[in-house]
């Protein structure tokens, strides 16, 4: 039943990731987008990962595509005018493939990937919202600073960048 | 979860190990403070309190240098302070200082707003610190995206010239791209150590450095250990620029404001290579590995950073592609302190060298550069000998220094890799090098010519007036920052005294 449920998903995922990249459309690739960030979560569910799907779809599903969404609205961007793909391009990425499932092809054969006797699993902290607020306040206290800054330079960079100034000519 | 075991952990969090990073944020936050509370009139004091807080900072760092913490492990095995980590805080400070020096002479021919500029400097510059010093893969991944976001914005900061745009967008793509290789490199880590049928400590601190050294100790041919070392290899390659992960670098560094080029050329890179050299010790068990791909990287980077060099005409491109060629030369320094521990020392040295020589010629370059800030040619910089002999000597010393010539300290500086080099029996990456450095003394001589040599120009048509090139006055601090590193370069050159001594024979 988990083996058919992950397939399942992994197969959603997938679909709809290259849905993304090849619609023509801006708002239904980051709908699409939407579809396999629920994959994803769902995937998440089946590793027991339960916080951390919950994250991913507040965060990506609920705020970022939403971001995406208004954006694409507030361009007013038309679908369908984006030019198709060169043939470079189409070479390219049809030899990056290549590639990739090559990778793909031995990591499957190669990698050995023991699995642990029952009964060894080491639950990782993060897997219930109480263990993971404790190690954030706590053995990660540093990071969870720095990405305040790193935030607030993020601020900082998108008024720099965007903002109208007085006497400041911009690129059209 | 106990209220001991929290406790604890909580008590390892010594935030006085991190005096320097911490003064460093709160002067930033001082610096907006500023902006809102002060009248608009003496807005162009904040820069000065910038620069001035920085070497203040900057003498209490090297009065305290030895500090306590010194190799100890602080915040839960995030952090690990080492003398190491205490020289490139010096660094880095260094740098931010010089990068707002040349920042406040940019920016004054700029209509753009200031103060953000400092501000992401300093932060920027902090987390090169944290990041030199971690010991932990979460905390390593945090620092460097810091880095690397603040980066973003100072690339295309510049936004009305549409070469400083295209160059953010370039960094953010590439940038993007080498974080999720990077990424994904340290996840493969984090699988196999954190392992239970493998680890020998289960998952407690399977992103510790120490726990996944010793894992791969334990486990001398696991298949994704190797893809996960390549990965993370490769990332921190985009960040240092060697081929082939080099694709970014000269359009990156011509769009740039000349001060952030600096930044990239020096601070990022530096944070680069102190960061390779702490995972060639993580990675150490895998040497069969690791030093192919390195050694293969550096022949190709020396090559083809010079090879490339050697057709440019604007200046900027041109120090991208030489740094290439340099990050070549360190990479050696890195695979050599495989065999040769005196290795290590030299590449901070090196570093220290390219510092000095690299804030010289950039710092005549924010000068001679217009308010397009982009096109810089080399003819730009004809009867700089004439008009400006002052910067035109700082140039010859800086360029000289990046050449390798004698008696300067980047003469010294790749005397000691080569020697290291030759010590561990890399006779042919040596090989590789010296015809690199061959070939960079015509580019690097093109530009000394360009400077001191009258060359033949059309006649100026009569009754139009010849048109000026764009050169500024240079200014009491940045007069006083250039002759110091022209100064620091010729003196290392022939006395390099405490410092080699600290550095490569301890």
């Amino acid at each position: 039943m988990a083996a058919l449920l992950f397939y399942l998903f992994a197969a959603i995922t997938l679909g709809t990731a290259i849905l993304v990249v090849v619609s023509k459309n801006a708002v239904n690739s980051a709908m699409f987008f939407l579809l396999s960030l629920m994959g994803t979560a769902s995937l998440f569910v089946l590793l027991d990962a339960f916080l951390l799907a919950v994250l991913l779809v507040l965060v990506y599903a609920g705020a970022v595509v939403a971001l995406f969404l208004f954006i694409i609205m507030l361009l007013d961007m038309h679908g369908g005018d984006r030019k198709p793909f060169k043939r470079t391009t189409m070479v390219a990425s049809a030899f990056a493939a290549i590639l990739l499932g090559l990778g793909v092809l031995g990591f499957v054969q190669r990698a050995q990937l023991t699995s642990a006797p029952v009964g060894a699993e080491v639950v990782a902290v993060g897997a219930t919202l109480k263990g993971y607020a404790a190690q954030l306040f706590t053995t990660y206290l540093l990071p969870v600073q720095i990405v305040g800054f790193l935030l607030l330079i993020a601020m900082l960079g998108v008024i720099v960048l965007s903002k109208r100034f007085e006497g400041l000519e911009d690129v059209k | 979860m106990n209220l001991e075991l929290l406790q604890s952990a909580a008590a390892d969090n010594r935030w006085g190990a991190l005096f320097p990073e911490l003064l460093l944020g709160c002067l930033a936050l001082l610096l907006l403070v500023l902006e809102i509370v002060l009248p608009k009139k003496h807005h162009s004091a904040i820069p000065s309190v910038a620069i001035l807080g920085q070497i203040a900072l900057l003498i209490a760092l090297i009065v305290h240098f030895r500090t306590g913490f010194i190799g100890m492990t602080t915040f839960n095995g995030l952090l690990r302070h080492s003398v190491e980590g205490q020289f490139m805080r010096v660094f880095f400070l260094l740098t931010s200082i010089l990068v707002s020096i040349l920042g406040v002479v940019s920016l004054s021919r700029q209509r753009m707003p200031r103060i953000e500029f400092f501000h992401i400097v300093i932060v920027v510059s902090a987390a090169m610190m944290l990041l030199v010093q971690s010991h932990h893969f979460v905390l390593f991944f945090v620092a460097l995206e810091t880095v690397t976001i603040g980066f973003y914005i100072l690339v295309s900061y510049y936004r009305t010239n549409p070469l400083s745009l295209e160059a953010g967008l370039k960094y953010l793509i590439m940038g993007a791209l080498s974080s999720s290789i990077l990424l994904f490199g340290i996840v493969l880590l984090y699988g196999v150590v954190g392992n239970p049928a493998l680890a020998p400590a289960g998952a407690a601190g399977s992103m510790d450095f120490s726990s996944v050294r010793q894992f791969l100790a334990l486990h001398p041919d696991n298949f994704l250990a190797k893809v996960g070392i390549v990965l993370v290899l490769s990332g921190v390659a985009f960040k240092i620029g060697t081929v082939p992960f080099q694709i970014w670098v000269p359009d990156v560094y011509q769009g740039a404001p000349t001060p952030v080029t600096a930044f990239l050329a020096v601070g990022s890179k530096a944070a680069g290579f102190a960061v390779l050299i702490v995972l060639a010790g993580v990675f150490a068990p895998y040497q069969k590995l690791v030093i192919p791909v390195l050694a293969s990287m550096a022949v190709a980077t020396i090559l083809f950073g010079n090879l490339a060099a050697l057709t440019q005409f604007n200046v900027k491109r041109l120090i991208g592609l030489s740094g290439v060629s340099h990050a070549g030369y360190l990479l050696i320094g890195v695979i050599a302190a495989y065999t040769d521990p005196a290795a290590i020392g030299a590449v901070y040295f090196y570093l220290f060298a390219y510092l000095l020589a690299s804030f010289a010629v950039f710092g005549v370059m924010t000068h001679v550069s217009g308010s397009n800030d982009a096109e810089q040619e080399l003819e730009h910089y004809a009867d700089l000998a004439k008009t400006h002999p002052f910067l035109a000597f700082v140039l010859a010393v800086g360029l000289g220094s990046l050449a390798g010539i004698p008696p300067l300290a980047g003469f010294i500086g790749k005397l000691m890799i080569f020697l290291t080099a030759f010590h561990a029996g890399l006779y042919v990456l040596l090989g590789v090098a010296i015809l690199g450095v061959i070939v960079s003394i015509y580019y690097y001589f093109g530009w000394i010519k360009a400077a001191f040599f009258a060359s033949w120009r059309l006649p100026a048509p009569a009754g139009e007036a010849q048109a000026d090139l764009p050169r500024v006055a240079v200014g009491w601090p940045a007069k006083l920052a250039l002759g110091s590193l022209a100064l620091g370069s010729i003196v290392l050159g022939f006395y390099q005294g405490p410092l080699v001594e600290w550095l490569v024979l301890r």
